[in-house]
């Protein structure tokens, strides 16, 4: 007996380290892992309502920390400890993980909500490999420029049209002593590079993206060397300014802030009634205006816990009664075509953009591979604490660019 | 030890060692050889690793990133030493043998209740172009964008926090050093600075080798700090060591390269501990 007790107790151990046994009943709550920390409280609230409607309940679990997060997601492939639901990117790493056959197809629910008019097919382009679709929309993000009404009503200004209008109210509010812009030297660092080249020229944008073009093309810096004008001018705020951009905002430290339309989550979190206006083209003669595009996926992994039952979820989340709620709750445009967006203007933009006034840019965050967009963020981040440094930075950026895609043509 | 005992433990000497040794091969030597391994592969976390021998550590030697990493850790390693480390030394000094010496060290501890990470998010709005030290101070520094001003910076904020425990740490040392010998020395005319320098200090040398060996160890792996403040940059001017291993491992995706950074780190780490230990024999 006394022999045969460690065997029993280590037994035991093991068996509890094992994890627990398949009991094969269908879940009842799903735990969502997201990178947006931030929107615990509206993940709550979907959860509760997907309760009521599907008797699917969801928890989420969110991080703040991008690497952390996808540390955690990679890990999840080996390990045991697998998300039911999880966020990710669309762009080089959705196929990046599809190609490693870890994330469930969606071919069927897209093809069901194109069919009920839930998706449109414009969106599923970012989410198709190989001609099948993979995770659904979380959101979806218009990118353009948020401004102090109160400032522009203050100083006689009009939400612009054109490029030149756009420096025209900045230079007045540089002469009432009013940063026009703010810019960050730390992870969006890129916002002003994406708008400034796809507004002068988006095919050269495009051909960045996938290693055709290089850093070092005259197009590129003269890109730079334009943004580097700007700050010359004096237009922008201080990159090392720690304040919340949403803050800065609505304390009136900046006229405008340039971000996607998931912004507007931080203007409703304060209850600050921002104008939003489309960022014009640099270059006029540019047949439509270009408008940054950002889609976050919403994926299940191919070996997910209960597949059938994140599967569920996921045909729910894009459904209008879903995304009614996740788009009023946040005060952010969606997927979905046929939901009324609460922003008069907000809603407007949508809709334009669905019926193709704009020509639709992939974010710099999801378009770049990697270890460039990294080498690009540091890069961005120098030149907007030191704008003369350009051709350094884009000199490393392209050594970086070279390396990668050598390897990944 | 009872004669009944002795080859009970002799027989079972093993099993009783085992789950020590299996703890430690798990989660320290095993990780190791794994991150070794990893160092000459090309691996992204998701694709399997490819083995390119040594090709990361070839573009180690070739990366101007590791140069600047190289010279702020060793700003970070020169800092501490000078810093919490010599000025933590002087507070116990200070504060020994005088009424009350106690309570003069309690303020500098408390910062030490703080994590890294903490201690980051205290301090950064502070130094930030926008935060409070430019408006008490009067002026418009970039603490935390400019290099070398941001390494400096975050020493001080380093400083804050690790003052108060090798101030403890010291002034242990010299309470537990014997009074005879300082005793005899004033008895022969010995005092202040000569006092220290001739008895105090060689009296206290095994706890300085602790300290200041725990301080190197630590100033080498400065992470927490700069990755909260600065997150290394902008442009990765205030980037250190274990900093460009986390930048290129879990930010650019690249583990393989990370890796190649987190063995050279281990080894100068490990050579630096190594040859101040053999220089105090």
């Amino acid at each position: 007996m006394i022999r045969r007790t460690p065997i029993l107790i280590a037994a035991s151990v093991l068996l509890a380290a094992c994890g627990s046994t398949p009991t094969g009943q269908p879940k009842t709550e799903l735990t969502l892992y997201n990178d947006k920390g931030a929107w615990s409280k509206y993940f709550t609230e979907m959860g509760a309502l997907s309760k009521q409607q599907i008797d699917l309940g969801m928890k989420p679990v969110g991080y703040t920390d991008e690497p952390t997060y996808q540390a955690f997601i990679k890990a999840s492939f080996r390990t045991d400890v697998k998300p039911d639901l999880f966020t990710w990117q669309t762009g080089g790493l959705l196929k990046e993980i599809v190609g490693q056959k870890q994330v469930a197809e969606t071919t069927a629910i897209w093809q069901e909500a194109i069919k009920n008019g839930d998706l449109s097919e414009d969106v599923a382009t970012y989410y198709t490999v190989d001609g099948k679709q993979y995770c659904v929309p979380l959101n979806v993000a218009y990118w353009g420029m948020f401004y102090n009404k109160k400032i522009f009503d203050k100083h006689g200004l009009k939400p612009p049209t054109t490029w030149d209008e756009l420096i025209t109210v900045a230079e007045t509010l540089k002469k009432a002593d009013i940063k026009a812009f703010y810019h960050t030297s730390v992870l969006f660092s890129f916002v002003w590079f994406e708008q400034l080249l796809a507004g002068t020229d988006p095919d050269l944008y495009d051909r960045l993206s996938t290693g055709k073009a290089k850093y070092t093309d005259p197009g590129v810096v003269q890109v730079m060397e334009k943004w580097k004008s700007l700050i010359d001018a004096g237009y922008f705020s201080n990159p090392g300014d720690k304040t919340d951009p949403a803050d800065a905002l609505k304390n009136d430290k900046v006229a405008m802030v340039s971000f996607g339309t998931w912004f507007n989550t931080s203007m409703t979190q304060r209850n600050l009634d921002a104008g939003f206006f489309v960022i014009p083209n640099v270059n006029a003669s540019l047949p439509k205006t270009s408008m940054i595009f950002e889609s976050g996926p919403l994926c299940s992994l191919a070996k997910a816990p209960d597949p059938a039952a994140s599967m569920k979820y996921l045909k729910w989340w894009t459904t209008t009664q879903a995304q009614e709620k996740w788009s009023s709750a946040r005060g952010d445009v969606s997927a979905n075509p046929k939901v009324t967006i609460k922003s008069e203007v907000l809603g407007q933009v949508t809709k334009d953009a669905g019926s193709g006034k704009y020509r639709l840019v992939n974010r710099y965050f999801e378009a770049t591979p990697p270890p460039i967009l990294t080498a690009a963020l540091d890069g961005f981040g120098l030149f907007v604490t030191k704008p003369d440094s350009y051709r350094q930075v884009l000199e490393d950026i392209q050594k970086k660019a070279d390396e990668y895609w050598s390897t990944h043509q | 030890m009872t004669g009944r005992a002795a080859p009970l433990l002799g027989r079972f000497r093993a099993g009783y060692v085992a789950p020590s040794v299996l703890l430690v091969a798990g989660l320290l030597y095993a990780p190791f050889v794994w991150t070794a391994y990893l160092s000459l592969t090309r691996y992204d976390g998701l694709i399997p690793p490819e083995w390119v021998g040594f090709e990361n550590f070839v573009k180690l030697l070739d990366d101007p990133a590791l140069l600047t990493a190289i010279r702020n850790t060793l700003m970070w390693v020169a800092g501490t030493m000078l810093l919490p480390v010599g000025l933590g030394l002087l507070v116990a000094v200070l504060s020994y043998d005088i009424r009350g010496g106690a309570w003069f060290r309690v303020p500098f501890m408390l910062p030490y209740a703080l994590s890294g990470a903490g201690l980051g998010l205290v301090w950064s709005p502070i130094l930030s172009h926008d935060g409070i030290a430019n408006k008490l101070l009067g002026v418009d520094t970039a603490f935390l964008q400019e290099a070398p001003h941001n390494t400096i910076a975050m020493l001080l904020v380093w400083t804050w926090q690790q003052l108060g425990v090798n101030t403890l740490l010291f002034a242990v040392g010299l309470q537990s050093i014997p009074k005879e010998p300082i005793e005899a020395a004033r008895l022969d005319g010995a005092s202040g600075w000569r006092l220290f320098r001739h008895v105090i200090w060689p009296l206290m040398a095994p706890l300085t080798a602790v300290v200041v060996g725990l301080a190197l160890v630590a100033s080498l792996k400065s992470f927490d700090i700069v990755w909260v403040m600065t997150q290394g940059g902008p442009g990765r001017n205030s980037e250190t060591l274990a900093v460009t291993m986390y930048r290129d491992t879990f930010v650019a995706s690249e583990y393989g390269y990370g890796s190649a950074v987190a063995v050279m780190l281990t080894v100068v780490t490990g050579l630096a501990s190594y040859l101040y230990l053999r220089g105090r024999k």
